[in-house]
């Protein structure tokens, strides 16, 4: 046991000193934090932009003062995201040379956008042309809050012409809202959500299951790089003839166990420092945070063993890569399906990554943090299976690494690991 | 002749190991005396590093019933401490300092942390490192490498030194620290093995030697009686004057000629005073040497002409 505690003591100390363990622990504090302030701005805080100048062709030719109208309300009620509107004259005859001047005028950047809107357009027919120089992502949100003013112009107008009382008809036409009131363990005080809220409690659970992604799968890997490492120095020799294999290995693992927790701990506190910086408030009951370290202890285990084998057998990162990969793609499922998983923690889906040992760690992060009140019979369930996968996985990757640790040359197959495996 | 110690610091007997289909090691038996040093000899591929790494629980050999004594106790476990092991393949951590490596091999080599700090500088200073304490393994010449590796192997001052090929690239410098090194470490009553394809290398350290080949043994014993098994068959002489006439005396089989110098080989059974009362009525002997022969002879005798001599 003491030198199982002296080789995790070298390994823990020798990687915190490497470069890609130093860049990797300061660089996912730094994405955490932006995507903290991001997210926030997201929420609504909305910031100002410089006012957009927008020309208006009115063939309808009765049309420009509720237009006119329309964007003075906008401007009052939103004076960061102002729009200049201005009145193109267009005499009968003229409208396709107006439009090609006006269009000059976007392109050449002097106009934000114009708008031409047909003469049958109070008829309840024809239809209106918007132009812009940038890319459709940009002004999206400023197309349809355009598209929105000049229709509400247009009814005004139509209301108008009818002697009808547009205030009326707009009650009649009012939209309810529909508010969300969440109830139970993770609801927030007073039950409703904001949109912010509802999007930090979409990414909160995303927020953990790549936490456990990154301190199991890229702590992970430094077990394959100082193994390798130790192999093409040849030193590992040196090593067997102080402690055996287990002890290496056990050893090598538990220094790099507390690597990702030291990470893992630098992390969390930069997230929560970020999140409270903007207000934000991360929810994650004490009963859920002990089932992660669970599920990060035997994770960690399942992969530091695996990738031991696969080190184990390997000369050069580049060799061990096609051996990683179905190990990579089993772990990527969960991130890709992710959205799936938040909609319904309890569907299927979820249900049966949960029970995949590779993946049970971060799926089950992600369905516990996305729903505290998953089934504790199922969780404890998930974790048997996990508990039980893991002691496999070592006993049968500790062979692989003990015939495999002093082979030099090339890169035994499957089959011939399956081979060892059956030897006593 | 030296006597033979009562205690065998280590010993094998019937032991096997396999590696797929070619047979590494075949019911190999070995004992090595305690306070000697033992020549662990054959030609590349004969199975010495793979009995070497099973003395060292580095791999476990074939399940046949063979049996390995290591300091009166089994292979592996705490015993490991108490053996220095030199492997064929040197390496050790580029990045650590020449002082930390020290410490750290001599710790998990279980000596005791009060014990290291004073164990470390001692080395460093025996093999000229001390310099160097604090510079990176990574920036050490080859040379220098060399004898941190054999301060490494010695840190825990084992009672076992087990050496895997010691001599091989060391430049003459280092080679006679080895050397001084090992007869050193016998004068302190600690036994050493090591291995080599160098037969002459072993001829002058050896106590005890033995020949393997295709894992299997092929010679065993001190260096007389393998020499004793072995009757010369061959004289070198120097004579003046003409030596045409030896070819037709019964006792030679062959003569080689090189100036004065000549080297017979004799007819089986024949006698080598014989031959000289032949020869000095006819010429004047400046010299007549009855050779012996050495290590190499013998086991290209042996096994036919495998053995690599490429030191």
């Amino acid at each position: 046991m003491k030198k199982i505690l002296k080789i995790a003591q070298r390994e823990y100390a020798e990687t915190v000193r490497t470069k890609t363990f130093f860049i990797g622990v300061l660089f996912m504090p730094a994405l955490i934090v932006l995507a903290i302030l991001l997210l926030s701005k997201a929420g609504g805080k909305s910031s100002g932009r410089p006012a957009r100048t927008i020309a208006v062709s009115d063939r309808t030719g009765r049309l420009w003062a509720d237009v006119e109208a329309a964007f003075r309300r906008h401007n009052d009620a939103f004076p960061k995201r102002r729009f200049d509107p201005a009145r193109v004259d267009t005499p009968a005859g003229e409208a396709d040379a107006v439009d090609t001047a006006q269009e000059a005028r976007v392109g050449d950047g002097k106009l934000d956008f114009y708008v031409a809107i047909d003469a049958a357009a109070l008829d309840g027919a024809g239809a209106m042309r918007i132009y812009s120089r940038r890319t459709i992502s940009v002004d999206m949100e400023e197309i349809s809050t355009v598209g929105r003013l000049l229709n509400g112009a247009i009814f005004n107008r139509r209301c108008a012409e009818k002697q009808l009382d547009p205030n009326l008809l707009a009650g009649l036409r009012r939209h309810v809202p529909l508010r969300r009131v969440q109830v139970g363990a993770a609801a927030p005080p007073g039950g409703v959500q904001s949109k912010q809220e509802q999007i930090i409690g979409m990414m909160t659970p995303f927020f953990f299951m790549f936490l456990m992604f990154m301190g199991i799968f890229g702590m992970g890997q430094h077990m394959l790089t100082s193994l390798i490492e130790e192999k093409s120095s040849r030193v590992i020799e040196v090593i067997l003839s102080a402690v055996s294999p287990f002890e290496l290995l056990a050893g090598k693992i538990l220094g790099l166990a507390a690597i990702g927790l030291t990470a893992i701990g630098l992390w969390l506190a930069s997230a929560y420092g970020a999140a409270r910086l903007r207000g934000i408030e991360i929810v994650l009951p004490t009963g859920v945070a002990a089932y992660l370290v669970i599920y990060y202890v035997l994770g960690f285990l399942m992969l530091s063993a695996l990738l031991a084998g696969i080190g184990s057998v390997c000369n050069t990162i580049k060799e061990s890569q096609n051996l990683m990969m179905p190990l990579t793609l089993l772990f990527i499922v969960p991130m890709v399906v992710w959205f799936q998983l938040v909609k319904t923690p309890d569907g299927t889906l979820a249900r049966v990554l949960s029970f995949i040992p590779p993946m049970t760690p971060l799926v089950m992060a992600l369905r516990l943090s996305a729903n505290p009140e998953t089934s504790p019979l199922e969780t404890w369930a998930t974790i048997a299976v996990l508990a039980a996968f893991v002691p496999c996985v070592i006993w049968a990757m500790a062979k692989i690494f003990r015939t495999g640790i002093l082979l030099y040359g090339k890169r035994p197959g499957l089959r011939e690991m399956l081979r060892w495996l059956r030897q006593s | 002749m030296i006597e033979q110690p009562p205690k065998a610091a280590l010993l094998l007997e019937n032991v096997s190991k396999s590696f797929g289909d070619l047979r590494a090691v075949d019911s190999l038996s070995l004992r090595v005396p305690a306070g000697s040093i033992y020549g662990f000899l054959g030609p590349n591929g004969a199975g010495k590093t793979t009995t070497i790494r099973m003395i060292m629980d580095i791999i476990r050999p074939d399940p046949t019933g063979g049996r390995i004594e290591v300091l009166g106790g089994a292979a592996g476990g705490e015993v490991k401490g108490r053996i220095g092991y030199m492997p064929e393949e040197r390496g050790l951590y580029r990045k650590m300092t020449v002082r930390r490596t020290l410490r750290y091999f001599g710790s998990i080599k279980g000596v005791a942390a009060r014990a290291l700090a004073g164990r470390a500088d001692e080395w460093l200073g025996r093999v000229g490192l001390a310099d160097w304490a604090d510079r990176k393994v990574e920036e050490l010449s080859r040379g220098m490498h060399q004898k941190l590796q054999f301060a490494v192997t010695c840190i825990s001052e084992p009672e076992m030194l087990i050496l895997d090929e010691p001599f091989s690239g060391l430049d003459p410098v280092n080679l006679d620290l080895l050397k001084a090194e090992i007869l050193r470490m016998r004068q302190a009553g600690r036994t050493v093995l090591f291995s080599t394809h160098v037969m002459h290398e072993a001829e002058s350290l050896c106590d005890f030697i033995l020949l393997i080949n295709r894992g299997r043994t092929v010679l065993d014993g001190t260096l007389e009686q393998i020499r004793s098994h072995w009757p010369s068959n061959t004289v070198a002489a120097e004579l003046d004057g003409p030596t045409d006439f030896l070819e037709s005396l019964p006792a030679v089989e062959a003569v080689r000629r090189d100036g004065r110098c000549v080297e017979i080989e004799l007819a089986e059974a024949a006698d080598e005073q014989e031959l000289l009362r032949a020869v000095l009525p006819r010429v004047r002997v400046r010299s007549f040497e009855v050779k012996v022969p050495s290590l190499h002879e013998i086991f290209v005798r042996l096994v036919g002409g495998e053995v690599e001599e490429d030191s």
